[in-house]
Order: C-alpha cells, then structure tokens, then sequence
C-alpha cells in the first residue's frame, strides 16, 4: 500500500431515525466548499437542487461543486474502498451512520487507515423525543450508545418544542454524558462544518479511548475471590467463557486439581492465558482479583460462576 | 475445511471435522502445501470456537501454517476472520488492539481474531480484494444444485439475496438448462432496498420466473444471532448476563415497512432469533392485519428460536408460520444451554412440539451454509433433540415424531413458501419431485434418520444420481 501524502479528515454523522441526519447531509452538500465524498444510507431523502446534480448513476450523485454522494449500499466496505482509491483523493468523507447503528463503530475507520484521520463524530438528537427514546425500555441502549463518543451533540427541531421540553432534553443528554458539547439547532438552520468549531482531532483518539476526568470510583466495581481448592481445567474453560462481559479483568493464582505448583491467571476483555508461577508457592489455594463495569453482577453470582469450575475432591 | 463436523462437498466427498486445534492446523498445512509457491492467500471457512471447548485459532497457530502467505479463517457464521502474523502486518493491524473489532491475545499484541467493518476494511485492502464479495457465476449456481441433489434436495431457497443486475441474469440463464437440477426460491433481501423499490423489482421479476425459478418473497432481517449475543432477549436476558442484542431494523420501523409489503401482497419471511425480535415482528403483522385484512398471507418467521407458547398462539390467530432453526439443538444447544438462555429456555428452543400442537405449520432448516445443508439431520435433531455433547434439549415437550418431521422438511416448508400446490408431496398435478432414499426413514431406529443414505433426486420426473467422490 502506498503511504498517502496528506490524510484525508473524516466525519461520521450519527443519530436516531428521525434525528435530521439527512437534513443535515443535505445542507452538507449544497454548500460545497472542499471536494467532498458524502456516504450515505439510502438516496430516497436527499434532496438536492436539480440545477447543483452533475450525473447520477444510481449508486453515486456527482455534484457540480465537486462533492460526490455515495449510496452506501450493501456493501459499506466495498464502497468506502471505492472511495478511498478516487484519484485525485477527496478533501474531505463524511459518513453516515445508519439509524439503529453506533457511529463509534465507523468512526474507528478513521483510527486505522493510514489514509484517513478522525476529525469529529457528530451526534443529532430530535429534542422532541430524544428523552422518550433514551428512556425506551427497546431502544434506549442503542439511542444510548449512540451517544457515548460524540464530539459534538446537534439538539435539533429545537423549533418544535417549548422552553420546558427543551431543558428536560438538553438536561437529560447532560446528565448521562456530562462533557459534552450540546449546540441546539433548528431544521433548515443546521450549521455547516466550519461553524461546529475548529476542526480539532478527535478528543478519543486511538490510544486513549476513554475521556479523561472521569471519577473511576463510580465507573468500576472490584471483586475477589478466594477459595482454599483447586479447579479442574475443563471446566475452568467453561467457566471462564460464562464470566459475563462486564469483568473487565480477572487476575491472580490458582491451582489445579491433580497438578503440583501453582498458577498465573490473567483474563482481559474474555482473553485469558494461563503461565506458571515465579513464586513457587503452593499452599495458597485460589486467590483471583476482578475489575469490572459500575453494573458488574453481584459477587455471589460470579463467586458461582467459577465454584462450578471447583474441582469435586480437594487437593491435600 | 470443515471445523468440528463432518460435511459433504458438492461434489459429494465427505469431508471429515476436525475437532481440534492441532487438527485444523493440520488439515491447513496439507492445504498449503498444495499451492503455488507464489505467496498467494489461503483462505478457509467453518471455524467456531463454540464447537472445540472456546478455544480461538491464534495468529502463532496459523503462522504453522505459513509465515510467507496470508492465511485467513473465516468463521462458520462468517462475521469474524482468525488471520497469521503475516496478514496483521500487512493491515498494519498487529498493534491495533484499541480498536473494538481486533482482539488483544496475552502479549498485547492483537491475537488475529478479526471482526467488525474497521478490521475488515483494513483486511481487505491490504489482501487486494473481498474474498467474500464478487458476483456469482454459472459454475457456483451449478454447485449449488450440485450440493441439493447430494443431500436429496429437490426445492431450495436462497433466503437473502440483493438480486443485482448480473445475479438475475445468472439465474435466469442456468435455472432454464437441464442440468441444473432442483427449483430454486430466492428472497429479495429488503435491507437493500426501500419498500417501493423491492415491490417494484419483484414486479419485474416475475417475468424472469420458470418451473425452476420462482421469485416473490421478501426477506427482513429484525436482529442479530443468539450464539453471537446480537440477538434482542425480553426479560431476563442472556443468562451470561452480557447485554441485549442489536435492532437491524429499529422497532418503530418495522410496522411501516411490513405493512408496505403487506399491502402490496408480498410474501414476507422475516428473520428473527431472539424473543424480544419475535415480539415486534408479530406487533407488526398484527398492526398490518388490521391496516390492511389480507386472507393467507402466510408470512413467516425465520429460526424464532426463543418463541414461547404465547407467541405461538399468537401466530396461529395472525397466519404466520415458522420456519425453526432445529439445527441449532445440535450444534449451539450445549452453548444455549450455559451461556445464552439457561436450562429453562435452552430445553424449549426451536419449540417444534408447541408449534405442532397450537397448529402453527412450520419447517424445520440449516440455514446452509451456517450450518450444512442435509434435511434428514436437520429431522434427526428435531426428533431427537440432542447436542453435539450428548445433552437432551426438552425431547418430552418438544420432539417431532419422524413422521412429523418429515413432513416438516417436504409439506410444511411448502406451505412456507406458498409452493404447496407445486411441491412438497407426491400428487397428481404437482410435479414430480421427490428424494430416493437407500432405506426406509420409517422402519428405522429414529436415531440413525440422519445416516439415511441418498441415492439422488428426481425432479419434474428426471432422476439424477448424487455424485460421489
């Protein structure tokens, strides 16, 4: 692969279905400025001035200004390659996320292709409904996540709602996500690019995916476990694969059954390996130390998750 | 390669698992060894880590095979790819383990299990291609029949499709040649596509059609898998406690785009796995029924694994059938068991003794190539209900007799597809289509249903010996 000049910035648009992502894709095209490609999920919405379309083929719209919009299709990989291989390269992509999916998800494209670099995840939120929808026993967690790593949140058809319901909403989103920068819009008045702010990286860049100043206290639980056995290796496997996904980490020595010496275990995001261990000691049973997530389960039902992998008889 | 169980090639060979680590890596290294020295990719599919105890093909185990060409792995549900060191550093992927869809192994270092678009994209681009994109040709098509008429397939659907320009084209072509040996019934898949454009499609469709091609269902696809945790639970979840599953449709969607086919009286099979799925996909046909009355719609649920018996009787009052995923008892039911549902949902899944008994008419499928097509096994696990292990799945509530479980494979998944009239027994006035068999499925011990051997098919009255290789 041929290393690119100059990186191309990315911006992923994000929101629910309704949120004004189109709207603002729209808008997006129209104004030109930089050569553009534009991705999107389906071309039935956007709506362009007839005099600004240069061709149509079905699958691209080229504009007189230089963008182009791509209708993402079924292949996102396959188009997204088309892109990336357009000589001369595009200024600038701009990718729509579809409506139940997580932006973060096509953002991380940006974080490992050489040719390209995040420059922002804008998440539209419809201030009419948004907190509906993050209370929405359903869809609540997709809306949600949708969130977590927006750079800039567009509160939209601020237009349709009274000054209560806008403060509910706004005090909503800020509740869950506290630093985020909220700019309140109104259809057919979305701000171009430029005007969300300096195009500054990304604040999640590839090596610190979590933003700063958070209180870890009140983000992770611990939990330990001791017990004076040893497991069976079998079903130590088996209880490993049924730790739920929010043991973030799992560390400490252990024994087996039938086996001399003691060992390390070490899991991280369910990958977990097994080593011997430096110290020698082996009368000291199962010692493990667990981080997780603020809703890891309760310490008793982890403590019977890995009870089952006990080995029946206990070694001497 | 074949991962854990045995399979039969198209043309027939019996391609024997291989059920572990050590194996697969060796069943890889003749494969190599067989190809040209010119640092070419291999690639191989079926791989589950479900199926050999959770372990994960790791980029050092697929270094044994090659450190000079890319070796790819594509997993048996063909969303995430196991690659060798060579194939992480072509991607320049080797480091990036902050990135969700790569995984870390124990030395930090990403462990060469793939998943997710980023990953895949970098893949893709550093092998030159998607090997798993491209159109298909008339060869591929012919194999396809080829691997029906092996496992004494006479009709066949092909559940997902986008129906490009080139693939109608194909189809139309070979489906009308006297080779190609069985009726072939694709879905049009709606994800890409707007109601008005896929309604539009099958209009023009239609003219395509022949004895051995028949086109009109739609395909909708709700949620993800229950082994792969994407599918969406109701209350309590996964057992495992990971969190509910992803919306490939957004459930205040769904009611618009059914009832748009619904009112243009289109077929609609729509795929749900998890409860939570089932439920909004019956709200939908419900909201529709009521828009719009349409007599014997027959709209069908694809695998409703978690359905309960409430949801079944909401089926039979709505007309909608079920085409259940019996395979899954066999090859995930031990993972259900633990990890998924728990004892008490894993016993009822792909509740084929509920269905028969509310008197929902329902199939019973593989979801070829998810797992491998061969309706005799797919009978034996809904008449058995046993696990790869050796666990019984709810046998006393929910097995088939062997009876009914053919009749679910021939008749019942006639009904699905509204060819009930054309296929799925023998009558006069239908063709003359049925499976030699080299015994009798009746006589038999209903364990060893799935060892029936196949002579061949007929189809519209021409009898085709299946190859052996």
């Amino acid at each position: 692969m041929k290393a690119a000049s100059a990186t191309i910035p990315v911006t992923v648009i994000g929101g629910f279905l309704g949120a004004g992502k189109t709207t603002f894709v729209n808008r997006l095209l129209a104004s030109g400025g930089s050569r553009s490609a534009v991705l999107v999920n389906d071309f039935g919405e956007i709506n362009i001035d007839a005099g600004l379309i240069a061709g149509h083929d079905g699958a691209t719209m080229t504009l007189t200004n230089g963008c182009i919009c791509c209708s993402i299709g079924t292949s996102f990989v396959d188009t997204l390659s088309r892109v990336l291989d357009a000589q001369p390269p595009f200024e600038r992509i701009v990718i729509e996320a579809s409506g139940v999916g997580d932006p973060w998800k096509i953002a991380e494209i940006a974080l490992i292709e050489p040719m390209l670099r995040l420059e922002r995840v804008i998440v539209l939120a419809d201030a009419s409904r948004i907190v509906a929808l993050l209370n929405d026993p359903q869809v609540g967690d997709t809306v949600r996540a949708q969130f977590a790593r927006a750079d800039v949140v567009l509160l939209n058809k601020c237009d349709l709602v009274d000054p209560a319901r806008f403060f509910d909403a706004e005090s909503k989103l800020l509740g869950i996500f506290p630093l985020k920068k909220i700019i309140k819009t109104v259809r057919g008045e979305m701000p171009a690019l430029s005007e969300l702010g300096d195009a500054t990286p990304s604040l999640f860049v590839a090596d610190s995916p979590e933003p700063k100043a958070i209180d870890h206290a009140e983000q992770f639980r611990s939990w330990s476990y001791r017990r004076a056995g040893a497991f069976d290796r079998r079903a130590l496997t088996i209880a490993l694969a049924a730790l739920p996904p929010q043991l973030l980490r799992l560390k400490g020595s252990c024994r087996f059954a039938g086996e001399g010496g003691s060992a390390v275990l070490q899991l991280v995001d369910k990958v977990w390996s097994l080593s011997a261990s430096e110290s020698g000691s082996t009368d000291c049973g199962i010692e493990l130390v667990g981080v997780g997530t603020a809703d890891l389960p309760p310490a008793s039902l982890l403590d019977a998750l890995l009870d089952r992998a006990l080995a029946t008889e206990a070694v001497s | 390669m074949s991962a854990r169980f045995d399979r039969r090639s198209p043309e027939g060979k019996l391609v024997a698992g291989v059920p572990t680590i050590d194996a697969i890596v060796e069943r890889l290294q003749q494969a190599e060894r067989e190809m040209p020295d010119d640092g070419s990719p291999l690639y191989a599919w079926g791989f589950d880590p479900l199926h050999i105890g959770g372990k994960m093909l790791s980029r050092h185990d697929l270094d044994r095979v090659s450190t000079k060409r890319p070796v790819l792995v594509v997993h048996a549900s063909f969303h995430i790819n196991n690659v060798n060191t060579p194939t992480l550093e072509l991607a320049e992927l080797l480091r990036a383990t902050d990135i969700s869809g790569v995984v870390a192994g124990p030395d930090g270092l990403a462990s060469g299990e793939l998943q997710g678009i980023p990953a895949r994209l970098r893949l893709f681009r550093a092998l030159g291609h998607n090997p798993m994109a491209g159109g298909i040709g008339d060869a591929d098509v012919l194999r396809f029949a080829s691997s029906a008429c092996v496992q004494g397939v006479t009709t066949i659907t092909d559940l997902h499709n986008d129906l490009t320009d080139p693939t109608i084209e194909v189809y139309r072509r070979i489906t009308a040649t006297d080779e190609f040996g069985v009726r072939l019934v694709p879905a049009l898949a709606a994800v890409s596509h707007t109601p008005e454009q896929a309604i539009a499609k099958l209009e023009t469709l239609r003219a395509h059609g022949n004895d051995k091609l028949h086109y009109g269902i739609v395909k909708l696809v709700v949620d993800g898998s229950i082994q792969g945790f994407t599918a969406r639970l109701r209350w309590p979840g996964y057992h495992n406690g990971t969190p509910n599953g992803l919306w490939y449709i957004a459930p205040e969607e769904l009611p618009r785009t059914v009832e748009a086919y619904h009112r243009a009286g289109v077929q609609l099979h729509i795929h749900t796995n998890g409860d939570e799925a089932t439920q909004f996909a019956l709200d939908a046909i419900e909201a529709a029924q009521i828009a719009v009355p349409r007599p014997d719609h027959r709209h069908t649920l694809q695998h409703c694994q978690m359905a309960d018996a409430a949801q079944f009787r909401r089926m039979k009052n709505l007309g909608v059938c079920a085409n259940l995923f019996a395979n899954h008892i066999y090859y995930w039911g031990d993972a259900h068991y633990e990890l998924t549902m728990g004892p008490e949902r894993a016993a009822r899944i792909d509740a084929t003794g509920t269905a028969t008994r509310i008197g929902v008419p329902f199939a019973i499928h593989s979801d070829a190539p998810v797992t491998p097509l061969a309706p005799l096994f797919t009978a034996w696990c809904a008449v058995n209900r046993v696990t790869s292990s050796g666990r019984v799945l709810g046998r006393d509530t929910e097995a088939l007799s062997v009876e009914q479980a053919l009749a679910a494979v021939t008749i019942g998944a006639a009904y699905t597809l509204k060819m009930d009239h054309l296929v799925g027994s023998i009558e006069t006035g239908k063709f003359a289509d049925f499976v030699v068999l080299e015994e009798d499925p009746l006589t038999i011990q209903p364990a060893r249903l799935k060892d029936v051997a196949i002579w061949g098919t007929v189809v519209g009255g021409i009898p085709r010996e299946a190859p052996r290789a």
